[in-house]
């Protein structure tokens, strides 16, 4: 049989129970039980080529890009860990079919235990490290469904979460592992791994693999410091503690570290890292185990230190070591497990798992106390069962290593046989009490036949260790060195240290036990630390760290998301800067003279006033304007008329409308930082400012890459664009397309004033404007009588300059767009004398039409010359005589820049237009006489109102 | 000429003029009342251009003097983009006309921003990527406060903007600085002035600031402050759409402008990635924690993401590139599933988005919590769904670019990030009892979420062949 098809079988099979539990629990169970019969029959099958030391091998191609194989080999590791699990398992069906009461769905029970059972296998027979990873999480996995399988128990919830929580990440901590060993080797199939020991071991990344590595390994079995969730995850059915908790998905973790010995072992991280962890959990285990009064906590902290033994003795990185740990695998799986069933089976008859209300069972349950006698004797390390000779070579093997493991591992062995012979005592022995829950008696063969058949194994075993056994141990143990140890399992060894050690161990453990009344209660009145509520604590705390973390920095306030981006566009920068080679620019500087050092220095103060006073808004306008004409003489001097004029006339339209729309928003900024916040964004703000200023001086004191666009320009104006004023040809020829685009952004920008606006006037910002109340009293002489007039004055000859400057913008300084800007101004000034309402009633204009005839008349343009066979927008130009003037050049441009015009003047007018209505909801009442000045009016200073 | 530069962008064409005359249609007729039909003709319209582009586009071409390409990384992600943008806009019909707030601007501006998209990842030239990025970009900002009644909404939209506006100068002034120094907006110009794999100083300052600007989109810390308030105050169909396709979208842009146009200076944009990678991984699997609140949980989550997907990127290889495209795919999918279950939950008919409300949910809906549970570990990237085979992926692409020790980094943050994952999946299965949560779904969420489910199971036979098509696209970009 195929490996992959004995990998697949579980999973395959886990469809059966569900669709046969109608047939009955029984039909359930078999069917269960021959899929995993039928798997250990596969496995059989290829043991006799494994004994001979052959690797059976199945190879299929999955995802290669990912270095993804489903390769399975079967070798004397896997042998032993597969017939564990199957075996095991096979006893376990037979066993949960009885103890299942009759409302648990026992369908859903063995389809997850099926599906659990695949996964284990499948670790045990992945050739490919991915391959094995996705197993090993699907152990997490299952488990989990497997443990949460018993809903009804509260405490069940809290141990399902803590073994899901510390194995998932183990194993995800363990990708990380198992990444940089399969890019070590070059190949992610384990094959290949074993084979580059040497070079693993002296790759610098070798210490944060083993790391990673073993934090997957020592979670999933439950090793010093992740050991507390083993005995939590208790609160499981007894069938599904006895077989994942003891007998295989925590062994698990030290098949993977079985499995990697050859590559990773060796070293003194490995020493220490393994065989610390190890030394500790063993000790540390069995002396909670003693003091633990449930029968299956007392077991689980066995477990752990169980398991801590196996791997201080893979720790070790000897051959003796790693023969003794698989020994003591094969002999800890058959014990553990048939204790386990016992404590089931005293549980289901007694119904209670509690030491102190048990006793005296002997004689209620005869059978029952010889598999419970002969396991935990075995556990105890007794001569003549089988976990005497495997504890035995773990003590030989702690005494070669030195003094101090020596000492520790009698320690622990001592505690174990305290707890071992309490679970016998305690629970056995004694007098028959009158009080138990239940009257217990001896189950039916369904129950105690699977552990009786286990003990059976323990008692083989141990009397004749080498004939039962001792091939296999050598076979698994060739396996895990990757050599030929030798294997001589006996029962006597001689007069040894171990036996010493031994002796002393069972002796210490049969005082503690007698002592154990006393003991209890001081151990119960130790301050000792929990490890649950350590646990819980340190979720909470990193919880509560966290939720500091992501409220601290994201507290809502856009200013600090602002600070922090630039903070950190500022670090990038300066990085950027920093690491690559400068040189400074070599272009001459322009010679400086006295006038423009005077403008920069406006420019510097007006800024740095801006800063100071923002928060008076009104002055804080009129420096940002001084900031904007210091700019407009900045082109001024660099011979750019046209770029001057217009952000000489945009300056003065957005000030006036910005002052316009402040006076119905609050006249000053309210101070909502502190000093030191401000301070720390002054930094900010300066390092950013030097940033900028830095790059800025970089670019210009640099040669372009490439040779400016402004000769092709100055060269094709006239030729091509028919003006002379290149800034205007470009805007209305050469990038006419552009500008065509601009003009309608114009129009839409002012049109979504105008809807702004508009619902804004629809809402409740309508009812608050009506009732507004000026924050500051209006001076009486709301039109001063001189700027009416002035204006009045003013209004055709501004917009006889705005002709002007739109006529003459082909070929010299002006255009379409300053024009529109000067005749927006000119109709500006006249609701700035005047008022809103006096203003509006004297214009007809629809200022959405004037922006739609703007446009059209653009667009028309550029069509026109579609029609006459050219390309969009090109223009073409002549001299013309219009009597009584003098001889005109006009380019059908001008066409173009009319419609620029009118969008300009439109735009502005609707945005004005719409700050007018709000003015007019706000109370400005129409005044058709602006020269209204009434002496008497109340508000005017110096008379009192009447 | 230019009916060649036009065949080359015909899906984009055709979207612009479906999108314009959704609109107008929709105005002229019945304006709201037209919303689900023109919802469901956009979600016809998306998956038919993804049908058109994934199977009838092939070969390289060019459009518009260069400025435009249509290669297989741009198919790739197109049809990734059309096809997620269509599966979060179907499942969102139903909650949005629920409530009131489906309005018929609603599919049309995301028909702009998936034409905004399609536009990035097919970009050859800095002004192409700066016209697909703020099509897409005011587009989002609408959306993110289409729901003009609701404070949180609108405060959202409008943080959004503000730190969306300052992230789109940083990357003009970065294009300004690059095209200044190299003397040409093309990638294939720029990258030609490129010696010895080193870009030179003012060239690689601009692309610093390229770089912060996309980092924006792409919410990778410390660019990514918008996102759990963005995400939070958002109507929850918003948010799905924020988590799929303009992920997707900025990724794919950034690859093309890290190897179309600095491909050959790997050294000195790796580092700046990494560092990207890494702060998201941590900050989102740290900051996501202690949230109670399923969306910025999902924020964070998406941060965290980013973080992987960016660590493909790092690798500078096309190994990199490729894993990267596999994780966005996931990524999509995993967060489609996500959101279409998210949007199905609800108390008395109210949207409920708190995590408290899942408690024992697994009783309820066992087949529902099952889908969660396979979603939220496969989010978790735990082996064997198909979030594992994506974050596999980029932390072998990083480990073979030579930063073994961020991809280490990386496996720490994905535990850290596991943590809520199994914290949700725990609360369905074992929480206190509550008043538990429904789940009323309408058939179009339920097959969603299911089929994504079932893709992050599936799909470990053989990722679909996602694969190949991702290992052809980052063919083109990294040659």
């Amino acid at each position: 049989m195929s490996l992959a098809l004995i990998a697949a079988l579980p999973f395959l099979g886990a469809l059966l129970p569900g669709v046969m539990i109608r047939a009955g629990r029984n039909a359930c169970a078999t069917v269960t039980g021959s899929v995993t019969a039928l798997a250990l029959l596969g496995i059989l099958l290829h043991a006799p080529a494994v004994m001979r030391g052959e690797v059976v091998t199945a190879r299929f191609e999955w995802i290669p890009a990912l270095g993804l194989n489903a390769t399975f080999m079967l070798d004397g590791l896997g042998l032993l860990f597969s017939l564990l699990i199957l075996g095991i398992g096979l006893l376990i069906i037979t066993y949960a079919r009885f103890y299942l009461a009759k409302s648990d769905p026992m369908g859903q029970f063995y389809t997850y235990l099926l599906l659990f059972q695949g996964a284990m296998v499948g670790i045990v027979l992945s050739d490919n490290v991915l391959l094995l990873l996705i197993f090993w999480e699907l152990t997490s996995l299952s488990s989990f469904l497997l443990i949460g399988y018993w809903r009804h128990l509260p405490e069940g919830r809290q141990g399902a979460r803590m073994a899901l929580a510390v194995t998932g990440m183990g194993g995800l901590a363990m990708i990380g592992g198992m990444l940089i060993l399969g890019n070590i080797a070059g190949s992610y199939d384990l094959s290949v791994i074993l084979t580059q020991g040497d070079a693993i071991r002296a790759d610098p990344l070798y210490l944060p693999a083993l790391i990673l590595i073993l934090l997957g390994a020592f979670t999933k079995s439950a090793q010093f410091p992740f050991h507390f969730w083993l005995p939590h995850a208790m609160a499981a059915p007894t069938p599904v503690s006895a077989y994942l908790h003891s007998a295989t998905m925590v062994k698990a973790g030290l098949f993977l570290m079985a499995r990697l010995w050859p590559v990773l072992s060796g070293t003194d991280a490995w020493f220490w890292l393994v065989g610390g962890a190890g030394l500790i959990t063993m000790v540390l285990g069995a002396v909670i185990a003693l003091f633990k009064d449930d029968l299956k906590a007392l077991l689980a902290f066995s477990t752990v230190s169980h398991l801590g033994l196996i791997t201080m003795l893979l720790g070790l990185g000897t051959e003796f070591g790693a023969v003794a740990a698989v020994f003591h695998i094969i002999n800890h799986a058959t014990f553990k497990a048939a204790l386990f069933m016992t404590a089931g089976i005293v549980d289901h008859e007694a119904h209670t798992r509690d030491i102190r209300r048990l006793g005296g069972l002997r004689a209620l349950m005869p059978v029952t106390f010889v598999i419970a006698a002969i396991g935990s004797l075995s556990m105890a390390g007794i001569p003549a069962f089988n976990g005497f000779l495997s504890k035995e070579m773990m003590l030989e093997a702690a005494w070669d290593t030195g003094t101090g493991f020596a000492v520790l591992a009698t320690l622990g062995a001592l505690f174990s046989v305290g707890y071992s012979l309490r679970y016998l005592v305690h629970t056995f022995l004694g007098p028959v009490r009158d009080d138990y829950p239940h009257t217990p008696h001896d189950p039916g063969p369904g129950l105690w036949l699977p552990p009786a058949f286990l003990a059976v194994l323990v008692v083989v075993i141990g009397l004749v260790p080498q004939a039962a056994v001792g091939g296999f141990v050598k076979v698994v143990a060739g396996a895990v060195t990757l050599g030929e140890p030798t294997v001589y399992l006996k029962l006597w060894h001689g007069l040894v240290p171990a036996l010493y050690m031994s002796i002393a161990a069972v002796v210490g453990g049969a005082i503690l036990l007698a002592l154990h009344g006393g003991l209890s209660r001081a151990w119960d009145a130790a301050p000792r630390p929990e490890a649950k509520a350590i646990f819980d604590a340190l979720v909470d705390a990193c919880a509560r760290a966290a939720r500091g973390l992501s409220d601290g920095l994201h507290d809502g306030a856009v200013s600090r998301y602002l600070a922090i981006m630039t903070a950190a566009v500022l670090a990038y920068g300066f990085w950027a800067w920093s690491g690559g080679e400068h040189t400074p620019g070599l272009r001459i500087a322009t010679p400086l003279s006295p006038v423009p050092v005077i403008f920069a220095a406006l420019l510097a103060v007006a800024s740095l006033a801006l800063v100071a006073l923002h928060r008076r808004r009104f002055v804080a306008l009129v420096v940002i304007s001084i900031v904007g004409l210091v700019v407009s003489m900045a082109f001024v001097h660099f011979s750019a008329p046209d770029l001057a004029l217009t952000q000489l006339t945009v300056e003065v339209v957005t000030i006036i409308l910005l002052l316009l729309a402040l006076n119905y928003l609050p006249k000053a900024t309210p101070v909502e930082t502190t000093a030191a916040r401000r301070l720390l964004d002054g930094a900010i703000a300066l390092g950013a400012g030097i940033g900028v200023a830095a790059l800025t001086w970089a670019f210009l004191s640099r040669d372009r890459a490439l040779p400016a666009i402004s000769d092709y320009h100055l060269a094709n104006s006239y030729e091509g664009g028919g003006g002379n004023n290149v800034v205007n040809v470009i805007l209305v020829d050469f990038r006419g397309f552009d500008t065509m685009g601009e003009i309608i952004v114009l129009g839409i920008a002012a049109l979504v004033i105008f809807a702004l606006v508009d619902g804004l006037l629809r809402g409740p910002a309508s009812r608050w404007l009506a009732n507004r109340v000026p924050d500051m009293p209006q001076a009486g002489d709301r039109h001063p009588l001189m700027m009416v007039v002035a204006t009045r004055i003013a209004l055709p000859i501004a917009l006889a300059v705005a002709v002007f400057i739109f006529l003459r913008g082909h070929n010299e300084p002006g255009g379409g767009f300053i024009a529109g800007l000067v005749a927006a101004i000119a109709l500006l000034m006249q609701y700035m004398a005047s008022g809103f309402a006096w203003s509006e009633s004297r214009q007809h204009f629809d200022y959405h039409g004037v922006i739609a005839l703007g446009v059209a008349i653009a667009v028309l343009t550029g069509v026109a010359s579609l029609l006459l066979g050219w390309n969009f927008l090109t223009s073409t130009n002549e001299y013309v005589t219009v009597w009584p003037l003098s001889k005109v050049h006009l380019a059908s441009a001008i066409a173009f820049d009319l419609g620029v015009f009118l969008t300009v003047v439109g735009s502005v007018m609707l945005a004005l237009a719409s700050l007018s209505r709000i003015g007019r909801r706000a109370g400005e009442g129409v005044n058709l006489t602006p020269m209204d000045i009434d002496p008497e009016a109340p508000g005017r200073a110096g008379k009192e109102p009447h | 000429m230019i009916s060649a530069d036009i065949s080359v962008m015909m899906p984009e064409i055709a979207l612009a003029v479906y999108a314009m005359a959704a609109l107008l249609g929709a105005v002229w007729t019945g304006k709201d009342a037209t919303a689900p039909l023109v919802t469901w003709t956009t979600v016809a319209v998306f998956l038919g251009l993804a049908a058109w582009i994934g199977l009838g586009g092939q070969g390289e071409r060019t459009a518009f003097s260069g400025m435009i390409a249509d290669d297989a990384f741009s198919r790739f992600a197109k049809v990734a983009i059309l096809v997620s943008a269509a599966a979060v806009l179907a499942m969102s019909q139903d909650y949005m006309t629920r409530r009131g707030i489906l309005r018929f601007e609603y599919p049309v501006l995301i028909a702009l921003a998936v034409l905004g998209m399609m536009v990035m990842v097919s970009a050859q030239d800095l002004i192409a990527l700066y016209m697909g990025l703020e099509l897409q970009s005011l587009a989002l900002y609408v959306v993110a406060a289409i729901r003009r009644d609701s404070v949180r909404s609108t405060e959202a939209g409008l943080k959004y903007f503000v730190l969306g506006a300052l992230s789109s100068g940083l990357l003009l002034y970065g294009a300004s600085l690059a095209y200044g120094f190299a003397g040409t907006t093309r990638f294939d110009g720029i990258i030609a002035t490129i010696e010895g794999g080193h870009a030179s100083l003012g060239l690689l300052v601009g692309l610093v600031f390229l770089i912060t600007g996309l980092a924006f989109k792409v919410s990778a810390v410390p660019f990514h402050m918008w996102t759990p308030d963005v995400y939070e105050g958002a109507p929850t169909p918003v948010t799905a759409f924020f988590a799929t396709a303009p992920k997707l979208a900025a990724m794919g842009l950034l690859a093309r402008l890290l190897h179309d146009a600095f491909g050959t200076a790997t050294a000195d944009w790796g580092q700046i990635i990494a560092l990207l990678a890494v702060l998201s991984m941590f900050l989102g699997a740290i900051a996501a924690i202690g949230q109670r609140d399923l969306k910025r949980l999902m924020a964070y989550s998406s941060i965290a993401h980013m973080g992987f997907a960016l660590l493909g990127l790092a690798a500078g290889t096309a190994a990199g590139v490729e894993a990267m495209l596999v994780y966005m795919a996931v990524y999509v999918a995993m967060n489609v599933g996500t959101f279409a279950f998210i949007l199905s939950m609800e108390k008395d008919g109210t949207p409920v988005t708190s995590i408290d409300a899942l408690h024992l949910y697994a009783r309820a809906e066992p087949l529902k919590a099952l889908a969660m549970l396979v979603l939220l570990f496969s989010l978790a990237g735990v082996p064997p769904m198909l979030g594992f085979f994506a974050k596999f992926g980029v932390l072998r692409a990083v480990v073979e670019g030579g930063m073994p020790l961020v991809a280490v980094l990386g496996v720490i943050a994905s535990v850290i990030g596991a943590f809520y994952y199994l914290r949700i999946v725990y609360f369905m299965y074992f929480g206190t009892e509550r008043e538990a949560v429904e789940t009323r779904m309408v058939p179009v969420q339920w097959g969603l979420l299911m089929a994504s489910a079932f893709v992050m199971v599936a799909g470990v036979v053989n990722l679909f062949g996602i694969e190949a098509a991702a290992a052809a696209a980052a063919d083109v970009l990294v040659r």
